[in-house]
């Protein structure tokens, strides 16, 4: 099936998303969707040239995206799976796959950022959240739990990532001090 | 495991809608909506264009930015590159000894004349000064140092100038002989221009404790400097004959980088340390000044006038590397040292 009718199907109907067999196309479609965002987040490093050009570069964003997808969708999983709710992780790891077309939507926003009318931080941020909330809309459907829960699971990996780049940093922030002391 | 389905289900006891009535799987293509699909397809359009746009953007940006490093000659632009001039400053902080590693973060008198030959090869870089803080060290180590200088200058003929601070002694002042100029404090303690070797001796220690040494040696003099013996009148002999020779070596590379014969040097080179004002009456320092006052003059001498822009010796990794190594370090390099009783010939004042 296309990906743009089955996304569309989705859209219009993300009760498919609980039915008792996985959506048709949904596998294709999420992975598209990992390549299209990909696309989006490769094209925005370009522009702020944070990573080198070239086919490998890309695959090592594409590697990294999956990877921590496929974590992010693991450990949401567990904590449904603990919590009493009932969902598939594959089918979870593959709509994910289709909220990430949402990152391509960098691309306009970095112009938008390169001509000064939004703040780069700002573009990424809107993204991420759109991207944030689609996936929690996505974890209400598959998991069929109330919403506050769906956002609590999609938050976790985030916060738990957040709370540890804080800690690594104040680590390292006192290990220099340390060290010049 | 439904009642716990439940209760996290809704945070008002409610089962959202789909979970109570579970849809029936449907065709997809059929039952979604031409109007969402046509919208999808149009913003897929929309998503290609900005992406070939995204990358011929990168694309141009790249190749302008290849295009300007090629082109772009600093040396034409007299106004950028003037800016760009600067005096190094190098340090000498500390006993001078060869390194015990060949790692570059180590201070060790390779890493040292590697400093200043890098320095000097810099384009940038109109003049150097030496910021030496040094009672001297060993004799390969000071003249590792010594002969890096003199390669230095005579291959960029760019001026090198030696800042004394605290102590530049001995071997800190053999280094700072092979400078254009010498600038020190008043109060600076300078000069120690001699060759020590020296030897402990703990024979009497030996005996006290019951412990006795046995060398067997190829030739007489193959344990020479021995702590657990008395020394022979013959190695005495020996020494002091490479002593004096480590000395004359010292006093002709001051009369070489002061400009003075060795006649003149000789009755100053008898081991004694003077002060900065002594040391300037003896001819053996320029001027007075400190720090700032040997980059004005390293700024003059290079042609970038007083107040020149410095440039900081040392790569930013080397020098964190070194700040770990030197606290993560399991032995205390103090205690070894003290520890350390080998005996070699050194430029060094024994006061510090």
């Amino acid at each position: 099936m296309n990906p743009i009718n089955t996304l569309a199907a989705l859209i219009d109907r993300p009760e498919l998303l609980t039915a008792a067999d996985r959506p048709a196309g949904l596998g294709r479609t999420g992975m598209l969707g990992y390549l299209a965002g990909t696309l989006g987040i490769f094209a925005w490093l370009r522009m702020y040239s944070a990573v080198p050009p070239g086919f490998l570069s890309f695959a090592a964003v594409l590697l990294c995206l999956l990877g921590l997808n496929f974590l992010m969708a693991a450990l949401l999983h567990l904590f449904m799976d603990l919590t009493g709710a009932r969902g598939g992780a594959g089918r979870l790891f593959l709509a994910f796959g289709c909220t990430d077309y949402l990152m391509s939507l960098l691309i306009p926003m970095t112009f938008f950022a390169k001509l000064n009318l939004v703040g780069g931080f700002v573009a990424y941020s809107a993204c991420v959240a759109l991207l944030v909330y689609a996936r929690v809309r996505i974890v209400r459907r598959v998991y069929a739990v109330s919403a506050n829960k769906a956002a609590l699971g999609v938050l976790l990996p985030y916060a738990w990532m957040g709370a540890a780049a804080f800690v690594a940093s104040v680590y390292s922030l006192a290990w220099l001090i340390w060290l010049v002391i | 495991m439904e009642e716990q389905n439940n209760s996290g289900a809704d945070t008002n006891g409610r089962q959202p809608q789909q979970a109570a009535q579970p849809a029936q799987p449907a065709p997809a293509g059929k039952t979604a909506g031409g109007g969402t699909a046509l919208w999808l397809k149009i913003i897929a359009v929309l998503y290609g264009l900005s992406l070939i746009a995204a990358f011929a953007v990168v694309n141009r940006a790249d190749t302008a930015r290849k295009a300007r490093s090629k082109d772009m000659d600093l040396s034409k632009l007299t106004g950028l590159q003037k800016k760009k001039d600067a005096v190094a400053v190098i340090p000498i902080y500390g006993v001078i000894t060869q390194g015990s590693s060949a790692r570059s973060w180590d201070r060790g008198s390779q890493q040292t004349a590697k400093r200043i030959r890098t320095m000097a090869a810099r384009k940038e870089v109109k003049a150097i000064v030496l910021d030496i803080n040094s009672p001297g060290g060993s004799v390969g180590a000071v003249q590792e140092i010594y002969s890096a200088v003199l390669k230095a200058k005579a291959e960029t003929k760019k001026p090198f100038i030696a800042r004394f601070g605290e102590v530049s002694a001995s071997g800190g002042y053999y280094v700072g002989a092979a400078c254009d100029q010498i600038v020190s404090h008043p109060g600076t303690i300078t000069g120690s221009i001699g060759v020590i070797f020296s030897v402990s001796n703990i024979e009497g220690l030996m005996k006290k404790v019951g412990l006795r040494n046995e060398a067997i040696k190829s030739g007489k003099f193959k344990d020479i400097g021995s702590m657990t013996r008395e020394m022979s009148p013959e190695e005495r002999r020996l020494l002091q004959g490479m002593i004096d020779d480590s000395y004359e070596q010292f006093v002709a590379a001051v009369a070489q980088g002061r400009k003075m014969t060795v006649e003149q040097v000789k009755p100053l080179a008898d081991g004694r340390i003077y002060t900065g004002r002594q040391a300037k009456e003896a001819g053996l320092v320029d001027k007075f000044g400190d720090l700032q006052d040997a980059v004005d003059a390293a700024g003059v001498a290079g042609g970038l006038g007083k107040n020149p822009r410095v440039l900081s010796d040392g790569d930013p990794f080397e020098n964190l590397m070194s700040l770990l190594d030197s606290k993560l370090s399991l032995r205390s390099s103090a205690v070894e040292q003290a520890l350390d009783a080998t005996p070699r010939v050194e430029y060094r004042w024994s006061g510090r």
